[in-house]
């Protein structure tokens, strides 16, 4: 899913200085099952700018609402009439929330309330970890499902570099050699073998340097 | 949002087995009969964080938790659950810059007011070091 955290305060509260009624908008998707941006983060986070609010000395007012998703225009199609008479929406969905209001919801003001931070996995309650980089082209079965291109700190395709020691990473020591564990996941596997085959110059056009990536399933449009 | 001027300086946030009857007590015995409110939680589990930065932006300048002591809660876990939440609500504060020592939890004996007298003693006393931070 995606993970996201929630933005300092300092910086929401700069961003609405001046103004008079906010809406502070959750996402009951990815950023709800993260803890950062559904029914219960927005709240809270509707609390905490209150009173900063009031620290201030400020009459600014607060609205929550949150949507099934702010990535579906299904969803988001409530937001014009839910949005009128605030001075701006701190969206607490992901960065795609908060480009899609902006996209289609004319006259509304669309500010983030998150730091999008990475596709990751739930490893416990309160712990996640970065796994995937969306680089749009999966060499995963060639890595025994574990990602150079992500949880290598130099997503190199062809590692383990020469700082690897010990299984740790020398970036982070806490930290495991993302190849160190390619080596022992494939030797587990009995694939051993397709570590001497050497992986060509990754093509990063489909990683968004070649511009924003889109798809399209005609047996699916409208 | 409820009346400003009806919410105390100082709110305890107590639990039902543990502190009830302390924070009865306490308001019967006259201590600050204007200056604490006690809201009794079935178990300081269901603390909310909202509830909390609610208080102080209703007004409250400090905000004490009563809960069970590891161990004996009712609930096995609340107080545990409640004590992780004033350590986020400590961080929210210290953002906002406001003092984190404005909330605290007490961890107190079943039945007992003196620990809860002594709660409330503790957090108004850290709001006469501190001062007011709500505008007049």
């Amino acid at each position: 899913m995606i993970i996201a955290e929630r933005k300092p305060l300092s910086e929401i509260l700069g961003m609405i200085q001046g103004m008079h009624r906010i809406l502070v908008l959750g996402c009951r998707g990815c950023v709800a099952v993260c803890s950062s941006g559904g029914d219960k983060e927005v709240a809270v986070l509707a609390s905490a700018l209150r009173l900063g609010a009031v620290k201030a000395g400020s009459d600014m007012s607060f609205g929550v609402q949150t949507l099934v998703r702010q990535c579906d225009p299904e969803y988001l199609a409530p937001l014009a009439e839910m949005a009128k008479g605030y001075d701006a929406v701190i969206s607490t969905a992901c960065g795609v929330g908060v480009n899609f209001i902006a996209d289609r919801c004319p006259g509304v003001r669309v500010l983030p309330g998150l730091n999008t931070t990475f596709y990751g996995a739930n490893l416990s309650s309160g712990e996640w970890r970065e796994m995937c980089a969306g680089c749009g082209s999966c060499v995963l079965h060639l890595t025994g499902g574990l990602c150079p291109v992500a949880r290598c700190a130099k997503g190199l395709s062809n590692g383990p570099c020469g700082g690897s020691v010990g299984g740790r990473c020398e970036i982070n020591p806490e930290t495991a050699c993302v190849w160190h564990r390619i080596h022992d996941k494939l030797t587990d596997l009995g694939e051993a073998d397709r570590l001497m085959d050497i992986m060509p110059i990754k093509d990063w056009r489909t990683a968004g340097h070649g511009g924003p990536r889109k798809r399209i399933r005609e047996e699916l449009l409208p | 949002m409820p009346d400003k001027k009806k919410t105390a300086t100082v709110k305890g946030f107590c639990c039902n087995y543990t502190a009830r009857l302390s924070g009865d007590v306490l308001l019967e015995i006259g201590i600050a009969p204007d200056d604490l409110q006690i809201e009794r939680l079935a178990c300081t589990g269901r603390l909310e964080v909202t509830a909390v930065l609610d208080a102080f932006s209703q007004g409250a300048e400090a905000v004490f938790v009563a809960g069970c002591r590891h161990g004996s809660c009712h609930n096995v876990s609340g107080s545990k659950r409640a004590a992780k939440r004033v350590i986020e609500i400590k961080k929210t504060l210290q953002e906002l810059g406001i003092e984190p020592e404005r909330v605290e939890m007490f961890l107190v004996p079943r039945g007992e007011s003196e620990p809860v007298v002594a709660a409330y003693k503790e957090m108004a006393g850290r709001i006469d070091r501190f001062g007011r931070f709500h505008k007049e």
